[in-house]
């Protein structure tokens, strides 16, 4: 086990230092001049030379690559131009409302996808069936913040069920934390849903024509058993394999709907740091996004070495 | 088998006819939907009632009226006429990321592809990280270089969706390249980039038609999405992503705002998709190959026949015992089609039936019948099925989920392909022992393991630990066989249990048969093609053909005078290690197929004897020993002769 997560972390670290250079060299080429941006307009051309001093721009890119990434090892991705507060406190004061979003439509697309998508393939051409695949199709047509838009209009604005705006942490309550991301979670997770029901109705479909099912039930093992312990542990290898990738589209779309709820999360910062031409704040948001898709991925790796014993050293 | 080409040919009838099916009309929706969206585009400023910029602050937020249909937004901008103008927009937008994204990324596919190397290596490593960012985060940042605005945001989407070009690109050439064409091209001197232009773009262009119609869809998301959040289209400006960020801001005032921009995404999505569905299958299909659907057989009418009496002698200790057994499996044409026949045997304790015939004789569904284990629609529609004094066929589902694995156990053809890949083949065993008799995880461990030394695997403990992937076809069988025994069953079926494994270890698995069976005396209903190894194994024989059972005998007088045509043509096919010198003779002509059964004699076809009586039904006579021949007297004397 542990080997298999040494194997899987090595295979990744490579990722995430390709990521760095790139987020580095290309957050440099961004059109403003961080120095105008501190020191505004009235500036001398002595504070001029100061502060770029300071920001260590007089150096080579590539020292100041290196620097940037010892930093950023120890946790300290800078601080931002704007407001001279420190990155790292920035993206993590935000970090919990966007992975709240993220694990719960998670959570609620493959709660969704896995029970349809069985559903789907125990009775093929069901109305479950029918419904997963015209979901999945209009998954993919749906933009997912106006999705969350609709759902505001009935249940927030007309029913008044969940609080159409705003974030409650999960530590202040869990009760308030679940109702503020639950319209936002499935605004988000349904079109994933969708989209892991026919994959886990097409693979399960393959498996529960495979001999060794036939040889279960040949065993007298409960259909109950079989489906769910002998089929479906073989049918979401293929599923756990580009669950990541699900993941990473639904981070993706964290940034936007968050938008619609007004929550501050990461999409937020993002944007101010657009705007504001903000280049440590971006490095560090590129970097600890990327660093949560290698965790998702560590995840679904080992997930996928448990279900599929051919895929774990040996 | 017969469900798939059923369904083909299903659609070639369809085809023949030209009536538009479900698909077409969506298809012909979708088109016409975009055809009326590219003419909005370019008549935008005719088509709309209203100027999409002109604020009127005394009509804001207005509903549906016959002034304005769609109603008005904050500034009292008329609706229609800013979602027609979005048209043009959308139209733009993912006309230039689009083009943006094949124009980048196709040539450096291209060239990575066909240089491969470091530059191959890099590229794609590149390529790697980029797609591990979520592509919205890569669109904010390279918006973030290049600053905001409708064609700025699209040279982002550009590049975030040349990735996948790029990828299919390189794809295309890395199969390409090898291809026997391009190095027979390279001989003759054709230069580098010749072949790259005349040998490998064609082979681009089918996928890259789908890949555009997938990016166009994802482009307008994106567009949408990032207009939403103030990064790509910029106000006043009618895009449908500005409207739903209208909207957004206004939704309690006037939720309706937001739901025509989307209608108009979605859509439009949904149209792009299933067009582009509708090629990749179009494309993914290739040259349509001509489908002759298998004319309707059926020479004689499947009626079911009528049942025969049972000539079958009773013994004392009968486990099994089978009575005029139908079953049927759903027709192409609709209706059922009879594949077994008054089919009966029985196998006493300590017995062991060998059942043969070629395949699609039936013998393999005749086990799968027994341990009620059809494929659905398959049905056994008439006779008894007697396990132990009780008739299967009576059983709930939940009683016969009793009798298998207690009672009755089988084992099949490929033992790799029998156990669960995902665990270990000791958990399997211990697994059914646990659900079957109620023994608590130890206990069903120990026995599990005592089980697999009694197989005769070596180092059982640590065989139990393995992976059926880790174990070799014949140590797989033996877990398999070590399973259907682990709750002592009376009737053991087994499929076949030889014919995947190398010829050195079926005689193994033979002789373990033969010693379990002598300590643990179940029944066996052995089933194969191969007569040497049902010689080497059965007590007694059942042939059988096209569905009903031909001869059965005691293996001595089988071999020695066999009294049907088929048996014997089966008898004088088999190798012998003798007389290798003169080619094997064999039954000509193939076994008929289930609803293409002569009404007499099935096997009258290829039969050297048949004589005009063979044309009507011919009975199963004898009681010890049975033949369904009716010249089965003369034709005895002749062999023997």
């Amino acid at each position: 086990m542990l080997k298999l997560i040494v194997q899987r972390l090595l295979a990744l670290l490579p990722l995430l230092f390709i990521v760095s250079v790139l987020t580095f060299s290309f957050t440099s080429l961004l059109p403003s001049d961080p120095v105008d941006l501190i020191i505004g307009d009235t500036g001398t051309e002595e504070q001029y030379e100061i502060v770029r001093e300071r920001l260590g721009l007089n150096e080579p890119i590539h020292l100041r690559y290196l620097q940037w990434l010892g930093r950023a090892v120890q946790g300290d991705l800078g601080s931002s131009f704007f407001n001279s507060v420190s990155v790292m406190g920035a993206v993590m004061q935000r970090l919990p409302v966007t992975l709240s979003l993220t694990a719960m439509s998670a959570l609620i697309a493959i709660v969704i996808g896995v029970a349809a998508g069985v559903a789907a393939a125990l009775r093929p051409r069901s109305w479950v069936d029918r419904f997963a695949t015209i979901g999945a199709t209009f998954g993919q047509a749906v933009p997912n913040f106006w999705f969350g838009l609709i759902l505001v209009a009935i249940f927030a604005v007309n029913l008044r069920w969940f609080p159409a705006t705003g974030f409650t942490p999960l530590t202040e309550s869990p009760w308030e934390w679940l109702r503020s991301v639950i319209l936002p979670s499935i605004a988000l997770g349904t079109s994933s849903s969708a989209a892991i029901a026919r994959q886990v109705r097409s693979a399960m479909v393959g498996v529960l024509q495979q001999d060794y099912i036939r040889a279960a039930r040949a065993q007298g093992l409960s259909t109950r058993r079989i489906i769910f312990r002998h089929a479906l542990t073989n049918a979401l290898v293929p599923v756990v394999a580009v669950l990541s990738f699900q993941i990473t589209v639904l981070l993706g779309g964290a940034l936007i709907v968050e938008q619609v709820f007004a929550i501050n999360g990461l999409g937020t910062l993002a944007i101010a740091a657009v705007r504001q031409q903000d280049i440590p704040l971006l490095q560090g948001l590129v970097l600890v996004m990327v660093g949560l898709v290698v965790l998702v991925q560590l995840a679904t790796d080992i997930i996928y070495g448990l279900l599929n014993p051919k895929a774990r050293p040996s | 088998m017969t469900i798939k080409s059923d369904n083909l040919s299903g659609a070639v009838r369809h085809r023949a006819r030209w009536r538009p099916n479900g698909a077409q009309i969506i298809t012909g929706m979708a088109t016409g939907f975009l055809v009326l969206l590219a003419f909005l585009a370019v008549f935008a400023d005719w088509v709309s009632p209203y100027d999409p910029l002109r604020q009127n602050l005394m009509e804001a937020l207005q509903g549906p009226s016959a002034a304005h249909w769609l109603g008005t937004d904050d500034l009292g901008r008329d609706v229609l006429s800013r979602l027609i103008h979005g048209c043009r927009i959308a139209a733009i937008a993912a006309a230039e990321a689009t083009t943006i994204a094949v124009l980048l990324g196709v040539p450096i596919g291209l060239f990575i592809g066909y240089r491969g190397g470091m530059w191959d290596w890099v590229v794609m490593r590149i390529v790697e990280a980029v797609v591990s960012i979520p592509g919205i985060m890569v669109a904010i940042v390279i918006i973030a270089i290049l600053g905001a605005g409708l064609h700025r945001a699209m040279i982002a989407l550009g590049i975030l969706f040349s990735t996948s070009f790029l990828r299919l690109a390189r794809g295309v050439v890395l199969a390409e390249r090898e291809e026997v064409y391009v190095r027979s091209a390279r001989v003759v001197g054709a230069s580098d980039n010749r072949i790259l232009i005349r040998h490998i773009f064609p082979n681009i262009a089918p996928p890259l038609i789908v890949q555009v119609t997938l990016t166009v869809g994802a482009v307008l998301l994106a567009e949408a999405g990032l207009s939403f959040i103030g990064l790509g289209v910029q106000p006043p400006q009618a895009s449908w992503g500005t409207m739903l960020n209208t909207a957004a801001a206004f939704m309690d005032f006037n939720w309706f705002l937001s739901v025509p921009p989307g209608v108009a995404i979605i859509l439009t999505v949904l149209s792009v998709n299933l067009l582009g569905d509708v090629l990749r299958d179009s494309i993914g299909r290739g040259i349509a190959v001509a489908v002759t659907p298998d004319k309707p057989a059926q020479r004689f009418a499947p009626e079911p026949v009528a049942a025969e009496p049972v000539s079958l002698a009773r013994r004392a200790d009968e486990i099994l015992r089978v009575e005029n057994l139908q079953v049927m499996v759903p027709a192409r044409s609709g209706g059922e089609v009879p594949v077994i026949t008054d089919l009966s045997l029985s196998i006493a304790r300590g017995e062991t039936l060998g059942l043969v015939g070629e395949s699609g004789s039936g013998k393999t569904l005749t086990g799968l019948a027994i341990l009620g284990l059809l494929a659905t629609g398959v049905r056994t529609t008439h006779g008894s099925i007697m396990l132990n004094g009780r008739d299967l066929r009576e059983l709930t589902r939940h009683q016969m989920e009793q009798v298998r694995g207690n009672e009755a156990a089988m084992v099949f053809q490929d033992p790799t392909t029998s156990l669960n890949p995902a665990f270990t083949v000791g958990s399997q065993i211990s697994e059914v022992l646990r659900m079957k008799q109620s023994l608590t995880r130890k206990q069903a461990w120990n026995r599990t393991v005592e089980l697999i030394d009694r197989v005769g695997i070596p180092r059982p403990e640590e065989r139990a630990r393995a992976y059926p992937h880790e174990l070799s076809g014949g140590m797989a069988q033996r877990v398999a066989i070590a399973r259907a025994l682990s709750c002592n069953p009376s009737l053991l079926i087994a499929d076949e249990p030889t014919t995947a494994l190398d010829v050195t270890v079926q005689q193994e698995i033979l002789d373990l048969f033969r010693d379990l069976q002598a300590e643990f005396g179940m029944a066996i209903l052995f089933v194969t093609h191969d007569l040497a190894v049902a010689a080497d194994i059965c007590d007694r024989i059942a042939v059988m053909y096209a569905g009903e059972m031909v001869e059965m005998a005691d293996v001595d007088p089988l071999f020695a005078e066999p009294r049907h045509p088929y048996t014997s043509g089966l008898l004088s096919a088999m190798p012998h290690a003798s007389d290798r010198m003169p080619p094997l003779p064999t039954i000509r002509g193939n076994v008929p197929r289930p609803g293409d059964w002569p009404v007499g004699c099935r096997f009258s076809d290829r039969c050297d004897y048949k004589i005009a009586a063979c044309d009507a039904r011919i009975p199963l006579v004898g009681t010890e020993r049975q033949v369904r021949c009716i010249r089965a007297c003369e034709f005895g004397m002749e062999a023997a002769s």
